[in-house]
């Protein structure tokens, strides 16, 4: 046995109920992670995240006229 | 001024933890100078033991995180959900009953703390009936933010409420465990947890709190104070969402980072400092992110105060989240724990980061809230350089004196006896811990000269009549 082997030795059988838990939760979460960093860098999202940019400008806008009770 | 917003969303809630938050500010800094020279001049507590370090400084922690932090949280919450979604807030009713619910709480925290009364958590000290109504509260904040949310009028939800939201996720989660305990009495209980699962759990909310409540929450401050302040857009909308995942996703590994050396298994400190290095790139992102929003236009760095306590607490969160990975690294924390090297990178996060971007948020807000410019611009200027100046000084001194108290704890001499008693070490640490006193000094009286600027301008609101003519205006 290779000490490469040694070290990524897992006692699978020794696995409890709370350590899969663990596991599938991390890999879950790593795999989100990396398609949160995709769909954002994603070329084809650019436009359509970057304009939320101009959110807080609108509120100004939204503050006035008709849906204020004002002309 | 804009006119119509009175009726249209309810900012009274939001004026009353405004004005609370800058009262807290000035109480618990005032309580942290107070212990800061209880440790120069132990005379102090005069033997007295409601004034004992052990049981202010709880008090001061609690006063500055939960009564200061907590109401600035809130009052920006609620204001900027709903100018985000162009709707008030789902329940009124249920906004008050948040107000006087968690000022209840920080009443109970000034009684309880001062007569001993704790868990002996840290940051989670106050006792069970009191970890119960802050679950009860918190819960109805979270809840009414989230309904003010459904029922939008924007199809978009802007990324400072992810930061808030994901603050009352978190810490809803992280407060229930770390508080989960065994009454033996109305004001004795004890963890459910033991040993060494006990310091795991304790610690995963210890830095949680940092991560979750003093960061994610007041990143939301960030993202809507920072470009409403500078009349610019965000930097980046797609880095603010990556700073978001990453920090949901990362921040939660890094609490056994601070149990290196300990009883727990060795791996969990490594992933935990691992995680901490990996931290740096989303903080780092983020800092980057909201100076950046100034690209173009840093000349109103000259002229705007309020900007300026915003972008240097930008400076002091880039710093600190630099600074905290590296003293998880092993190595650096076989010197710094156990310090006051990590005092002085709290107080960097804190008073530098926290305070700063509170401080700058609650200046943009004053004016709107109450119709009125400031009562004196100068005195906001003034605030600026003593809030600067008295965090540089604080942990300068914090710095000094921890990696000297680290190096001469671990100095031997050539036959492997320790090179210092401890008690050389504390005498060596004396002129350091004066001048934490004064740092914290120059910042509480910044704190003080806020607190009285702030009434000026309420006052000089209501006898210009400017918010009365706000609230019978129609748009």
């Amino acid at each position: 046995m290779t000490s490469l082997s040694e070290y990524f030795h897992t006692d699978w059988e020794a696995m409890t109920t709370n350590d899969w838990i663990g596991t599938i939760l991390t890999v879950v979460i790593f795999i989100a992670m990396v398609v949160a960093y995709f769909q954002v860098f994603r070329p084809k999202n650019k436009d359509r995240l970057e304009s939320q940019r101009y959110v807080l400008f609108e509120e100004d806008n939204k503050d006035s006229g008709e849906k204020n009770g004002g002309t | 001024m804009e006119t119509g917003l009175e009726q249209k969303y309810n900012f009274d809630v939001v004026r009353w933890f405004t004005v609370m938050a800058v009262v807290y500010l000035v109480v618990g800094a005032a309580v942290g100078v107070y212990i800061a020279a209880e440790l120069a001049w132990p005379f102090l507590n005069f033997d007295i033991p409601y004034l004992t370090f052990g049981r202010l400084r709880p008090l001061h922690t609690n006063a500055v995180i939960f009564a200061f932090g907590g109401c600035a949280l809130m009052a920006t919450a609620f204001y900027t959900v709903q100018r985000t979604c162009g709707v008030r807030l789902w329940s009124d009713k249920l906004a008050w009953f948040v107000f006087f619910g968690w000022n209840l709480i920080i009443v109970s925290a000034v009684i309880t703390l001062p007569l001993g009364l704790t868990e002996a958590k840290e940051y989670a000290e106050l006792e069970w009936p009191i970890d119960i109504l802050i679950a009860i509260v918190w819960l109805a904040f979270s809840f009414n933010f989230i309904m003010t949310l459904a029922i939008r009028k924007t199809s978009h939800i802007y990324v400072s409420n992810w930061f808030y939201l994901g603050m009352m996720v978190m810490i809803t989660y992280l407060h229930v465990v770390n508080s989960l305990s065994i009454p033996v009495g109305l004001f004795k209980s004890y963890s459910l947890f033991s040993g060494t699962q006990d310091a795991m759990i304790q610690w995963w909310w210890g830095h949680n709190a940092v991560g979750f409540y003093l960061t994610a929450g007041f990143l939301g401050m960030m993202y809507y104070f920072v470009p409403k302040q500078a009349n610019r857009p965000v930097y980046s909308y797609r880095l603010s969402v990556i700073h978001f995942w990453a920090l949901m996703f990362g921040y939660v590994w890094l609490g056994a980072h601070h149990l290196q050396y300990t009883a727990l298994p060795d791996w969990t400190g490594s992933l935990g400092a691992a995680v901490s290095i990996a931290m740096i790139i989303p903080s780092w992102g983020g800092a980057v992110n909201g100076m950046m929003t100034l690209s173009g236009a840093w000349d109103k760095l000259r002229t705007d105060y309020v900007l300026r306590f915003l972008i240097v607490a930008l400076a002091f969160y880039a710093m600190s989240t630099f600074e905290g990975p590296v003293m998880s690294l092993k190595t650096v924390n076989a010197l710094s724990h156990y310090t006051d090297w990590t005092v002085g990178h709290v107080h960097s996060g804190a008073l530098g980061w926290v305070a700063g971007v509170a401080i700058g948020s609650i200046y943009h807000l004053m004016t709107r809230l109450w119709h009125t410019e400031m009562f004196s611009e100068k005195l906001v200027n003034f605030h600026f350089w003593t809030l600067t100046i008295g965090t540089v000084v604080y942990i300068v001194a914090m710095w000094v004196s921890g990696i000297m108290q680290g190096l001469m704890w671990r100095a031997f001499d050539e036959y492997g006896n320790l090179a210092y008693t401890f008690v050389e070490t504390v005498d060596a640490m004396h002129p350091y811990y004066a001048m934490r006193t004064v740092g914290g000094g120059i910042f509480l009286f910044g704190a003080i000269i806020m607190l009285f600027n702030v009434l000026m301008t309420v006052s000089k609101s209501v006898s210009s009549g400017s918010l009365q003519k706000a609230r019978l205006a129609t748009a």
